[in-house]
């Protein structure tokens, strides 16, 4: 199981790396990946078995809907046509892993309530090194839930300065 | 006149010298059948009629002793139904006293009784209403809090604006650069 996931992920890592657009493919499958986790709806649709493959891979088509590279539509495609798509987010860390791995760097995963601009990301990206002692590349994911603030997570390193985090210990406490 | 003289007189043979006294003849034969009939009737007559008086007078006293001893038997039976009524008097008071004895330990147990269950239903109740307290506080506790969190989290959410949201973001990237 864990070999087939590896193989995924050095299969889609390779076709990344190979069209020059590890960066950008990467970075649209980690959130293609959290989306899917997000969504119990699409997760359904796209791990029945029953559902044809064909069905399966134009519903992938019809979310990213031209919002991704062809690349990466492509790459989602295959895996959920070979019937992985259940497997789908945990080859996707593999590769987002893989990816950084390449660079010396560790993944940060960074849940904001809004958009961060470059020069947020940069200053994060900086502050989390600092944080772990280790160079790490952000993945950004939109998540309304946490409300306002970032919770980021560096490997087992969690640091939460969400609004929803203190609403809950707030919640806790009363 | 006696039979005798009338007797005598009329065979002649009797004379009284005296018109009040009877002839001696007549005195003798009279003394003599006198004496004659006194002791026939001595003889056969008295036994007869002593053994009749005494038997009359056994009965009599028979009967006179059988009536005091009913007497003494009703005086007896007087005593004993006396003794008895004052037996029966006597129980009677005893089995008052007892029935009382027990009309007042019925009631000093069943007050002691109503009194401990009393003061257990208190008791029970007591705890019965600590419990529904605590409970209820608990819930209304819990109430408050959910509805302070919603109302918080639905007051913070409005005040979250772009600004509001740059600040946290700037805030965390700052304590995360400062950590270490």
């Amino acid at each position: 199981m864990s070999d087939r996931i590896d193989a995924y992920a050095n299969a889609l890592f390779s076709v990344a790396q190979g069209e020059g657009i590890l960066d950008e493919v990467e970075d649209e499958l980690f959130r293609f990946a959290r989306a899917l986790e997000g969504s119990d709806s699409l997760r359904s649709a796209l791990t029945d078995e029953l559902i044809p493959a064909a069905r399966r891979q134009s519903i992938v088509e019809d979310v990213l809907g031209g919002k991704a590279s062809v690349t990466t539509t492509a790459l989602l495609s295959f895996v959920v046509g070979a019937g992985r798509g259940r497997d789908l987010p945990e080859i996707i860390d593999r590769l987002v892993h893989r990816a950084a791995g390449a660079k010396n760097l560790a993944v940060a995963e960074v849940r904001s309530a809004v958009p961060l601009s470059d020069e947020q990301r940069e200053r994060l990206a900086a502050a989390l090194a600092n944080a772990t002692g280790q160079a790490v590349t952000l993945k950004v994911v939109i998540d309304p839930s946490i409300l306002g603030g970032i919770v980021a997570q560096v490997g087992d390193t969690v640091i939460d300065g969400s609004v929803r985090s203190r609403l809950d210990q707030l919640t806790s406490r009363l | 006149m006696s039979v005798l003289s009338s007797v005598l007189a009329a065979e002649g043979a009797f004379e009284s010298h005296h018109w009040l006294f009877p002839e001696t003849k007549e005195i003798i034969w009279g003394g003599l059948a006198f004496v004659l009939i006194f002791g026939a009737l001595w003889k056969f007559a008295l036994p007869q009629f002593k053994k009749a008086f005494a038997a009359r007078t056994e009965r009599i006293d028979k009967e006179l002793r059988g009536a005091a001893d009913a007497r003494q038997a009703a005086q007896q039976a007087a005593t004993t139904i006396r003794s008895q009524l004052g037996d029966i008097e006597a129980e009677r008071a005893r089995l008052l006293a007892d029935a009382d004895a027990q009309a007042a330990q019925l009631l000093v147990d069943g007050r002691a009784r109503l009194d401990a269950e009393a003061v257990e239903l208190e008791s029970k109740a007591a705890a019965d209403l600590s419990v529904g307290q605590s409970r209820l506080a608990g819930e209304v506790q819990a109430e408050v809090a959910a509805i302070a969190s919603a109302a918080t989290r639905r007051l913070v959410s409005s005040q979250l604006d772009e600004s509001t949201q740059h600040d946290l973001v700037e805030q965390f990237i700052v304590r995360v650069g400062a950590s270490r």
